[in-house]
């Protein structure tokens, strides 16, 4: 389970997040959008242990992960979370199952017989079976990020943290990136993505971020301040 | 680590002209460090050698032809000057001298009547202390008067194969001698130097050409010294300049040094040039690991986050700084030695007879003290990106690299 307590973010004395308090259960499928600038990314980016927030709390699994030690908070990105990018994330020198098998080789041990037949079967999962030995540049935009949701599944995390995942990808790519996601959320992993494709606001629960708040979508209209006076922790699945 | 290897091989192998340059960089500095090196310990190893096979502590000469004889000490030039037998036992006297012994200087003709121009040096077989005992080392007797010492490196010249020279018969002012040894390299001028009885010396002159008037018996050129022990030679070469003034004392020190002046500016501005070329890649190193690891800056980020350490981030970054430095210096270190090995004739010719190898152990030590500057070159460089890098949270660093 993710909660996030009173969480406040600036960049250069501009407040980018303001009291956010928001929770996630485990296997659900949430959906953050707003406006361009809006701080989606910073969100997920603090979720994710990516970015330190200036104030609140993340807990994931009950850990605060903005106490953890350094070692300690990879660890946790490396094994819990899985991340999907809005730019191609592939490591353009590494071969697709160099790329998938990448996070296991930040991790304690180094990839093993087991791990190449995992990383085979999630190439084959998210459709670009027999792309393994090919290189990022010689790949289609919609295989490299079939490619980056393989590597972000490739530690069975239990979070994947997505941010525009189909952002520069045509309507039918980003139809079957989207199956894929629900298929994945299906076998129990919690799916966190940001996305301006509301069309999709159906999968899960949705909220949206407005002046630095974070609102359900259905509310999005109601003012901020109702929603985040009191540090209210909103629970949702 | 092994991964952590892997992926610095296959970033090297993304921008090969990239890695190629800063290698180049390296390659230069330490082709020219390791280079310097070698000559200059090559040059003090020779002038140690010269002055332990000079076998005197000072050569007292005539005041007048103190250039003349530093020629002839130094490079072998052949020459003739003289001054009275007398004065070697004034010199004998003199405070702190313990033994003397005298030699004799000639030229011989580049003619019908020679094999070639060389430096003649006539000597006592029974008193000299500086090339008899070399000699004795390799004879069981003292030189006979038909008999000739040559130096180590105009035998080729005189005869050929030096395997085959020794009891070879050789032609000097229209008499006959044979061979009787070889002298090993000094450095100094007895390399290009034929030694012979001072009897002979003496009775080639008469008839010859050159010489018409000839030497006589009590002529000498040079006065041989051995210091007593616990005297400083300096000390006693300035006290007999003082007391004879028509003498020019040359302590072993001085005769190296003037001659090892000028090479040590070679080596010098070799130095100079290494440690500014040592600088130069320091700079290229850096600045390119700076501008690699800026261009990189989204894929370093997105390795924090999959799960990598701040740790591994600089590894990866020192490693392949490590990586670069380690080939440039190894490249540099083959440049250099190819420079020395085969431009051996060269060096030889521009720096004189003065280049001996500086033996194995200290080739062993340069060369691992030039991988050492190339390796701290490298972590230098790359130190300052690394910590950079490895010091901004992940989606900072992704951030930047979009």
């Amino acid at each position: 389970m993710i909660q996030v307590e009173a969480l406040s973010k600036d960049y250069k004395s501009v407040r980018v997040l303001q009291g956010i308090n928001w929770a996630i259960e485990d296997g659900a499928f949430v959906i953050v959008t707003g406006r361009s600038g809006g701080g989606k990314t910073t969100l997920l980016s603090i979720v994710g242990g990516l970015t330190r927030p200036d104030a609140g709390r993340v807990l994931i699994d009950d850990t605060d992960i903005w106490q953890l030690s350094e070692p300690d908070l990879a660890a946790l990105r490396n094994e819990k979370l899985g991340f999907v990018f809005q730019f191609p994330s592939l490591i353009p020198t590494l071969s697709v199952l160099d790329n998938v098998l990448l996070p296991i080789a930040f991790g304690d041990k180094s990839p093993n017989l087991e791990d190449l037949k995992f990383a085979t079967s999630l190439l084959e999962m998210v459709g670009i079976s027999g792309k393994d030995g090919q290189y990022p540049a010689q790949l289609s935009g919609g295989q490299q990020r079939r490619a980056a949701i393989a590597r972000a599944m490739i530690k069975r995390p239990a979070i994947i943290l997505a941010d525009e995942p189909t952002g520069d990808l045509d309507e039918k790519t980003e139809a079957e990136i989207m199956d894929l996601f629900q298929s994945i959320n299906g076998q129990g992993t919690t799916i966190v993505m940001v996305t301006h494709a509301l069309d999709y606001a159906k999968i899960g629960k949705t909220y949206t971020l407005k002046d630095s708040h974070l609102f359900p979508y259905e509310d999005s209209e109601a003012s901020p301040r109702d929603l985040t006076r009191g540090g209210e922790l909103r629970h949702d699945a | 680590m092994r991964q952590i290897f892997y992926l610095v091989r296959q970033n090297l192998k993304r921008k090969p002209f990239r890695a190629w340059m800063m290698i180049g960089g390296i390659v230069l500095a330490c082709a020219t460090l390791f280079v310097a090196a070698i000559l200059s310990r090559g040059i003090q190893s020779t002038l140690q050698t010269a002055r332990e096979r000079l076998g005197a502590d000072i050569v007292v000469v005539p005041a007048d032809a103190r250039e003349e004889a530093l020629s002839a000490l130094i490079s072998g030039s052949p020459t003739s000057f003289f001054m009275p037998s007398s004065l070697e036992e004034k010199v004998r006297t003199a405070p702190g001298v313990q033994q003397t012994c005298s030699q004799v200087y000639l030229r011989s003709l580049d003619a019908a009547c020679c094999v070639a121009q060389v430096a003649l040096v006539g000597y006592d077989p029974v008193r000299d202390f500086t090339i008899n005992p070399w000699v004795l080392q390799k004879t069981s007797e003292p030189l006979q008067a038909n008999q000739l010492v040559v130096g180590a490196k105009v035998i080729s010249a005189l005869v050929g194969t030096p395997a085959k020279a020794i009891g070879q018969r050789l032609m000097f002012m229209g008499k006959p001698f044979s061979v009787a040894t070889i002298l090993e390299p000094t450095g100094l001028g007895t390399d290009y130097t034929v030694f012979l009885h001072m009897d002979m010396a003496y009775q080639m002159t008469q008839g010859s050409p050159l010489y018409p008037v000839p030497v006589k018996k009590d002529q000498i050129s040079t006065i041989l010294i051995k210091v007593a022990d616990g005297m400083a030679p300096e000390t006693v070469a300035a006290n007999i300049e003082k007391n004879i003034p028509e003498l020019k004392a040359l302590t072993s020190n001085q005769l190296t040094r003037s001659f090892s002046r000028q090479l040590q500016d070679l080596v010098d501005v070799l130095f100079v040039a290494g440690g500014l070329f040592s600088l130069l890649a320091l700079v290229l190193v850096g600045n390119l690991f700076a501008l690699s690891v800026r261009q990189r800056m989204r894929e370093l980020g997105l390795f924090r986050a999959m799960g990598a350490r701040r740790s591994v981030i600089f590894q990866l970054i020192i490693l392949e700084a490590l990586c670069i430095a380690g080939a440039g210096g190894l490249l540099g270190v083959l440049i250099g030695f190819s420079v020395i090995w085969f431009g051996k004739d060269i060096i030889t010719e521009m720096i004189g007879n003065m280049y001996m190898w500086p033996g194995n152990p200290y080739f062993l030590k340069a060369v691992l003290l030039t991988m050492a500057a190339a390796l701290v070159t490298g972590i230098l460089g790359g130190l300052y990106p690394a910590c950079r890098i490895s010091s901004l949270e992940p989606y900072e660093a992704i951030r930047k690299g979009e």
